[in-house]
């Protein structure tokens, strides 16, 4: 599913399906309102709560909830990356979101900085409450992390850096068999627990616990740690949620550890949920410290939040931090913002989790320390080679070539100037019109050549797609400190290749210790084959995407978090 | 830093009111904690102030709403009281609406005309002649928008500890003061100096923004006051004097958080356990309304007093204000009463209160200060601090100012 763009649409169960009248509030206006008169809040929120808010929600709109002016109000809850939860409040676009609930306070800093900057000094999140929190940790395989010396021995970001460094890789600790040290972390401009990651290379580096400052960003201690441990970095992404279900569907050949939250570990250990779990999870807390993920919540201070909506935020506020909604937010692995809530189980040594942990903390810096570990991680980031296969068969015509021209030149303006990119086109014949271009010098040759893509002919995806993945091997192998990826994108099913589809398959199996490429499918459109298509980015450890021509362009944005 | 230096930092207008009129609350005080003393010794009592026509409910029929900003210390007694009230006679037909918001905060608000605002309750009457006279300067008229006044509950200040952390403390230190908190905080090494714990991190510790927070204010009093051993007599020369500066500006590098609400701060410390503070300096009242709610996340907590310390008197104004109708201010007062009776009163001190209706007693054994002896509690209160002059909380808030630059 994609997470950033999912729109959680819970179930209303409005007054029209419930018989029996709500109690007035002493105080409130009960005259009923005109049928139908409805106050829609807008609320984002980072998904790593998804599943708590959805259930939350549902339970809020069963009991028909009013203003005090009577209308009936309806929570749009929308999960999404904290990064995004920002931006759509500052920039009031695609939504005018009223209340927001980004992963840390890391998020409300860096949006109030912003927001200032462009509103004389005005908050963008003036007043927030804690709706739950959970620790961020490194979630490893336990016997991956018994090699390291835990649970005897503490470990932290610079035993990361050592593993990370480490040319025998697991060999060092006697664990041939497992291969390289692969690690992983989450986009840290659209993600907390990725920006987090950074903050906490950054702090390890410098021994200290609380008052990063530009000054120590600049030691060449600090950004030889950040090369060394990105470059053990497989990949990224937007979600944290993604990136755990992947490393727990997939096992330790995929990750062997992650920068998760503490509740990512609990879910881990479910047997109901992962019963072929390879083995346990459990939660490192970085000896150095680390962060809380403190899921602030707040009205957005925006021209458009009206009396209203602040009445209906309130409301809705003070039913997630009810008791029995915080009771709820444990089973699902928080750790409750109402401390009348004791913890237990599932915080527990049972799943993998230590209720008294973390033991120290590092103090969130700063906006301004943030943007410059931001930039510095950019600098040090494990750059990519991408390969874009762009169908541009003849049923690509109208909008659907214009949007997709649009979001491929979102993509390639996304990469970082130290990546390299390649565009292959194909429709009954493939054809590569460049290849390995360095985006310092290339990036604007690389968008001319996607804007001028026209479209006619049949559909050649798997010769297409074979070609993309022999020559990104190549590629690979001559540069394999690069993240390799193939982004394919189509709108429908294989008419023209010699190749099958099993044949395919065959050719680009995923081998973790033999530098992979990942495939990202774009199925665009309904024509598109959904199964061929998420075969081939399963088989890659890639992900499918479902794309129209209205939502191609985020599609191409969440793409191009994982590089 | 040069203490004769005239480039510090300005205080705002409001500060400058609220150091001059520091000392006069305090005096005031002083006053009516004697009293106190003697009037708890009563075996029952009316409520101060309070009269029966004042209480009556509101006409047959309404809804009278106001509402009350308060300081979030109270948050848990009020929220409890609050649905007490709505199921008693005379809260019937009442709704109050709680407006949680700091102790200058509420004050500067109601100045600003927040309409929501019909009765405000602040963590003390610090602020109370600060309020008459930015009210009278805004507005004139010479009338007082204070309608009335009560004392709702008292609290003195302590250090709270997480147990663990609060015996290793004293293993090193003996016993937990300003002058040890600020070794503490002043070990590079942290935990691992004070107790052979590297992974306890540095000593963290945290009180309120003096500027914001009252009890971040009486924390620079008490600690000028500890620096000097002395309850009474605290001077200009005694801030002034170049080793305490030196001594404020280290011990004050070293705290964190600095919120400007102590009740937020105190459910911080629960909320994110020793990773985040090992230690603070709050309310009594506080510490007493979440040691059992610590105990079901991180553990018990430990409680020291310091040798002096300053009340808190949880005033409650009802406000005479433009934007207050009869019926509001019939309803504040309505809730006053009830607030003040017995029942509530006793709740005040299952959140950690000493009742403010003095009719209400302290010393029986389900009382949490006998209940919590263990936990450091103790039921008599420590020595008060002399209210110290104006210019001398002035200069401390100046020296204060540039400790954070």
């Amino acid at each position: 599913m994609h997470l950033r763009l999912a729109v959680l649409l819970a179930v209303f169960c409005l007054t029209a399906c419930n018989s029996k009248k709500s109690a007035p509030r002493a105080g409130a206006d009960t005259t009923d309102q005109p049928a139908g008169e409805v106050l829609e809040l807008v609320f984002s929120y980072g998904s790593e709560k998804e599943e708590w808010i959805k259930e939350c929600t549902a339970a809020f709109h069963a009991r028909a909830p009013k203003t005090t002016a009577g209308k009936a109000i309806k929570v749009l809850a929308i999960a999404q990356g904290s990064g995004d939860c920002i931006e759509e409040a500052i920039s009031g676009s695609p939504r005018k979101v009223h209340l927001t609930s980004p992963a840390s306070e890391a998020y409300v800093k860096i949006g109030n900085a912003r927001w200032a900057s462009r509103a004389a000094g005005k908050e963008l999140i003036a007043k927030t409450e804690n709706l739950v929190l959970s620790p961020v940790v490194i979630a490893m395989w336990r016997p991956m992390a018994e090699a390291l010396g835990w649970p005897q021995k503490a470990i932290g970001w610079s035993d990361i850096l050592s593993a990370a460094q480490d040319p025998r890789g697991w060999s060092a600790y006697g664990q041939a068999q497992w291969g390289r040290f692969k690690f992983g972390h989450t986009h840290p401009e659209y993600s907390n627990s990725g920006l987090i990651s950074v903050l906490a290379e950054a702090y390890a580096a410098t021994g200290k616990r609380e008052g990063l400052n530009a000054e120590a960003l600049a030691q060449p201690s600090v950004r030889q740690t950040l090369l060394g441990i990105e470059q053990s970095v497989v990949h990224y992404g937007s979600s944290t949620g993604f990136f755990a279900r992947k490393m727990f569907a997939n096992g330790p050949a995929y990750l062997s550890a992650a920068v998760l939250y503490e509740n990512n570990v609990i879910e881990a250990n479910d047997a109901q949920r992962y019963p072929d779990l390879a083995f346990p999870v459990v939660a490192i807390y970085p000896k150095e410290g680390t962060f809380w993920s403190d899921h602030p919540i707040g009205v957005v201070e925006r021209e458009w939040v009206t009396a209203e909506h602040r009445d209906a935020a309130r409301q809705y506020i003070d039913f997630l931090l009810a008791r029995p909604q915080q009771e709820r937010a444990l089973s699902f692995g928080f750790r409750p913002a109402a401390v009348d809530v004791p913890i237990a189980a599932p915080i527990s040594t049972a799943s993998g989790v230590d209720p008294k942990e973390p033991k120290t903390t590092l103090a969130v810096p700063p906006a301004d320390v943030m943007d410059a570990a931001l930039a510095l991680w950019r600098e040090t980031k494990k750059t990519s080679s991408v390969s874009l296969v762009m169908d541009v068969s003849g049923s690509m015509r109208g909008s659907r070539i214009k949007n997709a021209r649009e979001g491929g030149r979102q993509l390639v303006a996304n990469l970082s100037a130290r990546d390299r990119f390649s565009l292959l086109t194909f429709s009954s014949a493939y054809q590569w019109l460049f290849q390995d271009v360095p985006l310092s010098s290339g990036r604007e040759r690389a968008q001319q050549a996607i804007g001028g893509l026209i479209e006619g002919g049949g559909t050649a995806l798997y010769d297409a797609i074979a070609e993309a993945y022999r020559a990104q091997t190549e590629r690979q192998r001559a540069d394999p400190a690069r993240i390799g990826a193939i982004v394919v994108l189509t709108d429908g099913e294989d008419t023209d290749s010699r190749l099958k589809l099993e044949g395919l398959l065959q050719r680009i199996r995923f081998d973790s210790e033999r530098q992979p490429v990942r495939i990202f499918t774009i199925g665009y459109g309904e024509q598109a084959s959904e199964k061929a298509l998420k075969a081939i980015a399963d088989a890659t450890q890639g992900r499918f995407y479902k794309g129209t021509p209205e939502n191609i362009g985020s599609v191409f944005r969440d793409i191009a978090t994982f590089f | 830093m040069n203490p004769e230096s005239t480039q510090g930092p300005r205080i705002t207008c409001l500060g400058q009111g609220v150091i001059v009129l520091f000392v006069a609350s305090l005096l005031g005080f002083a006053g009516y904690l004697l009293w106190h003393k003697y009037a708890a010794e009563r075996p029952t009592g009316p409520s101060a102030g309070s009269t029966s026509t004042e209480s009556s409910p509101p006409p047959a029929g309404k809804v009278v709403e106001f509402g009350l900003a308060y300081g979030t210390e109270k948050k848990r007694w009020l929220e409890w009281a609050v649905e007490e009230f709505a199921k008693s006679r005379s809260g019937q037909r009442i709704k109050v609406n709680l407006i949680p918001m700091g102790s200058l905060e509420g004050g500067q608000a109601a100045l600003s005309g927040d309409r929501r605002i019909h009765a405000w309750s602040p963590a003390s009457s610090l602020y109370r002649d600060v309020f008459l006279q930015e009210w009278e300067a805004r507005r004139g008229g010479g009338k007082s928008p204070l309608l009335k006044e009560e004392t709702l509950a008292l609290t003195p200040m302590v250090f709270v500890l997480w147990q663990a952390r609060a015996d290793a403390f004293s293993a090193k230190y003996k016993s937990v003061s300003f002058r040890t908190v600020g070794e503490a905080l002043a070990e590079p090494a942290g935990w691992q100096a004070i107790a052979g714990q590297p992974d306890w991190g540095v000593f963290k510790f945290g009180h309120t923004h003096p500027q914001q927070s009252n009890s971040g204010l009486m924390t620079l009093v008490l600690m000028a006051y500890d620096f000097h051993q002395k309850e009474r007599g605290l001077v200009l020369k005694d801030v002034l004097d170049p080793a305490f500066q030196a001594w404020m500006a280290k011990f004050e590098a070293g705290v964190t958080g600095m919120s400007n609400s102590t009740g937020n701060m105190m459910r911080d410390m629960v909320l994110r356990g020793p990773s985040t503070f090992d230690g603070l300096f709050v309310y009594e009242s506080v510490v007493i309304d979440y040691l059992k709610n610590a105990e079901g996340r991180w553990g018990e907590l430990r409680v020291a007093y310091p040798q002096r310390n300053l009340w808190s008197d949880n005033p409650y104004y009802i406000l005479d204000v433009e934007w207050s109708s009869a019926e509001q201010r019939k309803a504040a007062q309505a809730f006053l009463d009830f607030l003040l009776t017995e029942p509530i009163q006793r709740q005040a001190l299952v959140h950690g209160f000493r009742p403010g209706n003095p009719a209400v007693p302290v010393r029986f054994p389900e009382s949490p200060f006998m209940q919590y002896e263990r936990f450091g509690l103790r039921i008599d209160p420590p020595v008060s601090a002399e209210p110290v002059k104006a210019e001398v909380i002035n200069n401390l808030l100046q020296i204060w100012q540039r400790t954070r630059r």
